[in-house]
């Protein structure tokens, strides 16, 4: 991803960079800034030198082990999303579409619930490892889109018609994830429902670990095949035409996206239209550029989620309000914003 | 499509006397099976209880511990659930024919989700107690909510039924959103965050039952007094007002029909999902297509569909309790995905 691949789209390499530099910019305002409000202030100064290693004991501890975790947990999920909505995006050729409304999210919450229900004994103690977590609901993920595109068939040219069958497989999924959280490891239950609606407040480091030891190698193999996604205005005929094998194509990135929702679900829960959000404002900074829409795509995936999470620290502390009911607060209008102003190229 | 329709109207017009008799036996057999799941509902749970029991402690409660069980929780739901199931299923019907779309329902519309934001935000931000007000605050929320709805999807260039379903669903989680951040940063517990997110029959007060029973009359009288007008808007608009019916006042009476019916269910019991979409496709399946015929059936059905909904909460993760609307949203669900797929919407 070098600056040179930013401009071989046709656009100028100057307005890109500088959004490219500016978008960063505010990721690491947000970092910093995530890990400095809490319950109580750090000066930046202060954040700056922990990281730096420097600091005292206290402060080393709240911002290490405390606040750190959550911040990278909510950056990673969110760019995880993001990166995820932008293949779905221009794999369907369908701006509507993202994780969340084609099942993926709630399949791999499905998926973790399951895991938690199936895999733990009587004193609701998890009997297998943490680290199958991921697996699980990459498994439900994997479903619930399969399961979308199996049943809508050839109705999955209709970019809202197959919306509609992945917002019902959602809702089976939902349901059923309700019912089986009340089976799982009850002694938490409202960290459950907690942890469905989007919440990274309690992660710890071995978790983030996790996540980014799945999200990594996923991200760079999505962004290696990204290489081959057609051209947004291609349709399938003139993409076989070219030389592109779409059928098989097209399921791998379907893989990969789920694959990257996964990753994200499992840990920060439920997170709702940041995967549809985010790649709609790239394209409106960087055009459609692939590797820079990729980048700012992410990068402001990870805002998102940090900014929503720090917004919920701030307005609602002490109480713990998922970050995922923000987002979706910002999102479902922005979803209908959508809708309407797009009625004519997906009626 | 619409053609079908008429065709289907003239033939039900015509059959007459055969046609009249099925339809007795059908309310009949409906009737039956109503009775009978609200007696499960009284026998069946967590302890099954003998037919003895229940009649001894609904004629003479003696305070023993079958007979609280019985008369002081598990008659209300008992009779607080056919009430809603009725209630969603006309409110079915009558949105089925208004936006004349097969997968329209109080939820796919989010009418479900804007009358439970609307007690949630009476609640706790006004401070309303009584079931009155509730109540109100609850039909308030569903008219709002269907005539935002409807602009907006007329806004985003028609009123094609897809359309609407999908600016509906996204209205729906909105307020769901927003119920979860009004309850959660008001220390809400689990239990009353499930109840508002997906409904339930639980621990509701009998009070609840004679709180809504008027509203849904209320609501129910203006469907069935619409009901020969909904017939003719069943088909098209031109047609409707060139045979006279006031298409405006129709339209404005059937979504205050739609908001009562549905705002008493949702104070009632939260948002059951998707009874109202599965119910009246039950219901034109028994009865055909004149209104009132379809809401009658409906009222039946959606009050057997939830008892049962009900009874079968209590035992699929046996022996906990799974809430209702969950149940009701795997059916209700699956049901839209056989919809969609068969291209009937």
């Amino acid at each position: 991803m070098s600056v040179d691949s930013f401009s071989s789209r046709g656009f100028p390499a100057g307005p890109v960079t500088l959004a490219v530099a500016l978008v960063t910019a505010v990721f690491i305002a947000l970092f910093l800034a995530g890990v400095g409000f809490g319950s109580t202030w750090m000066p930046l100064e202060t954040v700056a030198h922990v990281l730096l290693g420097g600091g005292e004991r206290a402060e080393r501890l709240v911002v290490l082990q405390l606040r750190m975790p959550r911040v990278a947990a909510a950056a990673l999920a969110g760019g995880a999303m993001a990166f995820a909505g932008y293949l779905l995006q221009r794999i369907t050729r369908n701006e509507l579409a993202s994780p969340g409304v084609l099942g993926v999210v709630d399949g791999a919450a499905l998926g973790v619930v399951l895991f938690m229900a199936i895999f733990s004994d009587e004193a609701n103690a998890l009997m297998v490892s943490v680290a199958w977590q991921p697996l699980a609901a990459a498994i439900g993920a994997l479903a619930a889109i399969t399961l979308v595109f199996i049943l809508s068939g050839r109705q999955a040219s209709s970019a809202i018609r197959l919306l509609l069958f992945g917002i019902a497989v959602a809702a089976v999924a939902k349901a059923l994830t309700t019912i089986f959280m009340l089976v799982g490891p009850i002694y938490q239950a409202s960290q459950a429902a907690r942890w469905l609606a989007g919440a990274v407040n309690t992660i710890n480091w071995s978790e983030v670990q996790l996540m980014a030891a799945v999200l990594t190698p996923t991200a760079i193999v999505a962004a290696l095949a990204a290489r081959h996604l057609p051209p947004a205005d291609l349709d399938d005929v003139s993409s076989r035409s070219i030389g592109l094998n779409l059928p098989i194509y097209r399921v791998f990135i379907f893989f990969l996206a789920a694959l990257l929702t996964a990753g994200a679900v499992a840990f920060a829960g439920g997170v709702a239209f940041i995967g549809l959000i985010a790649p709609h404002l790239a394209r409106l900074l960087v055009g459609r550029a692939r590797a820079a829409g990729i980048l700012v795509s992410s990068m402001l995936g990870a805002i998102m989620l940090v900014g929503a999470d720090l917004l919920v620290r701030v307005a609602f502390a002490p109480l713990e309000v998922p970050a995922g009911t923000v987002t979706a607060v910002i999102g479902a209008p922005y979803f209908l914003f959508l809708l309407m102003r797009k009625d004519k190229t997906n009626g | 499509m619409f053609g079908a329709h008429l065709a289907d109207i003239t033939i039900a017009t015509q059959t007459g006397h055969a046609a009249v008799s099925r339809r007795v036996w059908t309310y009949a057999g409906l009737g039956m099976v109503l009775c009978l799941t609200m007696l499960g509902s009284l026998v069946f749970g967590y302890k099954v209880y003998s037919l003895a029991d229940v009649w001894l402690a609904l004629s003479a409660n003696d305070g023993s511990e079958t007979a609280t069980v019985i008369a002081g929780l598990r008659l209300p739901r008992a009779i607080i659930a056919p009430l809603v199931g009725a209630a969603l299923g006309m409110a079915g019907v009558v949105v089925q024919t208004l936006s004349r779309n097969r997968i329209a329902s109080p939820d796919t519309l989010g009418l479900n989700g804007g009358a439970s934001l609307a007690v949630v935000v009476a609640t706790v931000v006004f401070g309303v107690q009584s079931l009155v007000g509730l109540s109100l605050a609850a039909a308030l929320g569903a008219l709002v909510t269907s005539v935002v709805v409807f602009g907006v999807a007329a806004g985003a260039g028609g009123l094609s039924p897809l359309k609407i379903v999908l600016v509906g669903v996204t209205f729906a989680s909105l307020s769901h959103a927003v119920v979860e951040i009004i309850l959660t940063s008001n220390e809400a517990q689990l239990q009353q965050l499930l109840f508002w997110l997906s409904g339930a029959f639980v621990d509701r007060p009998i009070s609840l039952f004679y709180n809504g029973l008027p509203v849904v009359v209320l609501g129910a009288a203006i469907a069935f007094a619409l009901s020969g007008a909904l017939d003719v808007l069943h088909a098209d608009d031109s047609t409707a007002s060139s045979l006279g019916v006031p298409l405006v006042l129709v339209r404005g009476l059937a979504f205050l029909a739609v908001s009562l019916l549905t705002g008493a269910a949702v104070s009632m019991a939260g948002p059951v999902a998707f009874v109202g979409l599965v119910v009246p496709h039950l219901a034109r399946r028994l009865v055909g297509l004149r209104h009132r015929h379809q809401l009658a059936a409906a009222a039946l059905s959606g009050a057997i569909y939830a008892t049962l909904a009900d009874i079968a909460a209590r035992f699929v993760i046996y022996p906990v309790e799974a809430p209702v609307g969950a149940i009701t949203a795997v059916v209700g669900a699956v049901t839209l995905l056989v919809l969609l797929k068969r291209r009937l919407a």
